[in-house]
């Protein structure tokens, strides 16, 4: 729509102008008062960045727990100017806007709509702003995950396995999207892809593990391989390039220090406190990994509720009677035989709408939880849908 | 008397140190007044040497930064520091504190240098440890041997020690130590016996936020 854009472009000017001033008033505020603008963070980026030009590892800065891809991207903090990074950020921050916009719209939105969103929610939101013009790179990670899932929805796979690899080199946890992913790339291949009519018939109980082997048999179909493969090659070829160049630290900075690290120091974690009294106390890996269950439940629970519900009600019929399905039917054969007309567009739309507020929500950090939620509610309203209306995806 | 008089006159330099701002993150400032004594030491370098115990430490980086802007210079030993490590699992730090001229006074001297306090373990009755700063030595560094013996004697120090001039130059440290006090610095702990209900309310708050989430 022709009116659509100019709003588009003011809006995205609007938020440059803001977060160039917020990044001005930072370089004011390091230098005139006693408590910095910029993040700690920043300062150990561009001191592992001088170490980088020097040839050397990046690791040699103590706290610098990231990609070395960050450090050779911020190589300008040392040959231009310190600021560099900041833009960088800033640019990425706008990037990961405009990628928002253009899924929303490629979703059907109204462009007013659609613009509305994304300034309200990310282009004006104080919290990004401040973020990258602290100088923090969650606007890129920010900015990969929302592309994965731009060329997710656009039916690019491959495009999509790459930014999702990188997105997991870079922070670890995009890791947790990977089972919505791969649902999400089932559905949209509706038409009874590898499915055989037997019937509802009751006789033979599979075993349990043979009903899971159906089901994990039933989740591979050609684009979930595609994106895994391109995935995971991505993300190999980084590793092992790193590992080539950097050794043994790179692995336990960049990646084993997030998974086991008790960190007593994080004040506004609601862990901290019982983490920092058990530090030396036999409990303390006990402790550490009674922390991590929860989220791990958040995540695994829908997921698993979602795959028992969201199948071909055949398989399930050896466990779950018909009547749970909310359909009353004349007779039992018949009425397993549920409506699996494919109606994956409605499902997903939901599921877009649902993962990528996650996936802002997320990328704030401060919301992690919230992230998760919604992250949750996508897969609960699956299993909602068979209460209204009996549509089944495929 | 004049054995008197010469440890009197060499008891002429006071040390005084006091930690500015509040909090974990503090600046240490060291004044050195050097009186008689320091007669002789006018065109040397003066530096403090303080031993500062595993509860504190001096972050390396931004003490390279603040040196890059010529406000602080300091020589820290070991060079290399753990700056995430808690208290009962880091080391002693030695520090060389070069020292510039005090404008306030004759013959004074002042440097400052930001520290920062190391959590502690929790404790069993009181909610503070803390953390002992013993007083710092003063030391000079001479190139020529103007020094009355009875006052500075030479002592090894591990920074170097450099003038403009050709002739070799010496650490002292002053013979007769003045009287000192110790600074303390007292860092918040946590109560050991609040950890079973610290565990219990975290955990049950945590599972019972998921449960709303998943049951929504």
């Amino acid at each position: 729509m022709a009116a659509g854009r100019p709003r588009v472009g003011a809006a995205l000017g609007a938020a440059l102008l803001a977060r160039l001033g917020l990044v001005l008033y930072g370089l004011r505020q390091d230098g005139a008062m006693r408590v910095r603008y910029t993040d700690v963070d920043y300062r150990v980026f561009t001191d592992a960045a001088r170490l980088v030009t020097e040839g050397r590892s990046p690791y040699r800065r103590a706290t610098y727990r990231y990609t070395p891809l960050l450090a050779w991207l911020l190589t300008p903090n040392v040959y231009l100017a310190e600021v560099f990074g900041k833009l960088l950020f800033v640019a990425g921050d706008l990037a990961a806007a405009v990628v928002a916009y253009r899924a929303l719209r490629r979703r059907g939105a109204a462009a007013g709509q659609a613009c509305g969103c994304c300034a309200a929610a990310w282009l004006f939101n104080p919290l990004p702003m401040a973020v990258s013009s602290r100088g923090n790179a969650e606007a890129l990670v920010a900015l990969l995950v929302l592309a994965t899932l731009y060329f997710v929805e656009g039916g690019s796979v491959g495009k999509a396995a790459a930014c999702y690899g990188l997105a997991v080199h870079m922070k670890i946890y995009p890791l947790t999207y990977a089972l919505p992913i791969a649902l999400h790339l089932r559905s949209e291949r509706c038409g009874g892809e590898g499915a055989v009519d037997t019937g509802c018939d009751r006789k033979g109980k599979f075993a349990f593990v043979g009903y899971l082997w159906q089901l994990f048999v039933k989740m591979l179909n050609r684009d979930v391989l595609l994106f895994g493969a391109v995935a995971g090659s991505v993300l190999a070829a980084l590793t092992v390039a790193f590992y080539h160049l950097y050794g043994w630290e790179f692995l336990e900075h960049a990646y084993l220090y997030h998974l086991t690290r008790r960190d007593i120091r994080h004040n506004f974690s609601p862990y901290f406190y019982m983490l920092y009294l058990t530090a030396e106390s036999k409990w303390s890996f006990a402790l550490g990994l009674a922390a991590f269950l929860p989220q791990l439940l958040l995540l695994l629970v829908p997921l698993l509720l979602l795959l028992l519900m969201g199948l071909p009600e055949r398989t399930l019929d050896q466990f779950i009677p018909c009547h749970v399905w909310g359909y009353d039917g004349p007779a039992p054969s018949s009425a397993c035989h549920l409506q699996t007309q494919c109606d994956c567009a409605l499902v997903s739309e939901e599921i877009q709408a649902r993962l990528k507020t996650a996936a802002v929500l997320e990328r704030l950090e401060v919301s992690s939880h919230l992230g998760s939620w919604q992250l949750s509610l996508v897969l609960r309203e699956q299993v909602r849908s068979p209460a209204r209306d009996i549509k089944v995806c495929c | 008397m004049p054995q008197a008089y010469v440890q009197a006159a060499c008891q002429d330099a006071t040390v005084t140190q006091e930690l500015l701002k509040e909090g974990f993150h503090r600046d240490l400032l060291v004044k050195v007044e050097l009186g008689v004594v320091g007669e002789d030491a006018g065109g040397c370098a003066v530096a403090a040497r303080t031993h500062l115990p595993p509860g504190i430490y001096v972050d390396p980086y931004e003490l390279a930064s603040l040196q890059q802007h010529n406000l602080t210079k300091a020589v820290l030993i070991p060079d290399v520091i753990n700056v995430e490590a808690p208290e009962y699992l880091a080391t002693d730090l030695l520090v060389l504190l070069y020292m510039e001229p005090d404008p306030g006074c004759s013959r004074c001297f002042r440097a400052a240098l930001p520290v920062h306090g190391r959590y502690h373990q929790p404790a069993e009755e009181s909610e503070e440890a803390l953390v002992v700063l013993k007083s710092p030595e003063v030391l000079v560094c001479c190139c020529d041997n103007r020094l009355s013996a009875e006052c500075w004697k030479p002592t090894e120090v591990e920074a170097p020690c450099s003038g403009k001039n050709v002739s070799p130059c010496q650490w002292y440290s002053i013979t007769h130590k003045p009287a000192y006090e110790e600074l303390i610095l007292q860092v918040p702990v946590g109560l050991r016996q609040h950890s079973s209900l610290v565990c219990v309310v975290t955990l049950l708050a945590t599972v019972l936020c998921s449960s709303l989430i998943l049951a929504a």
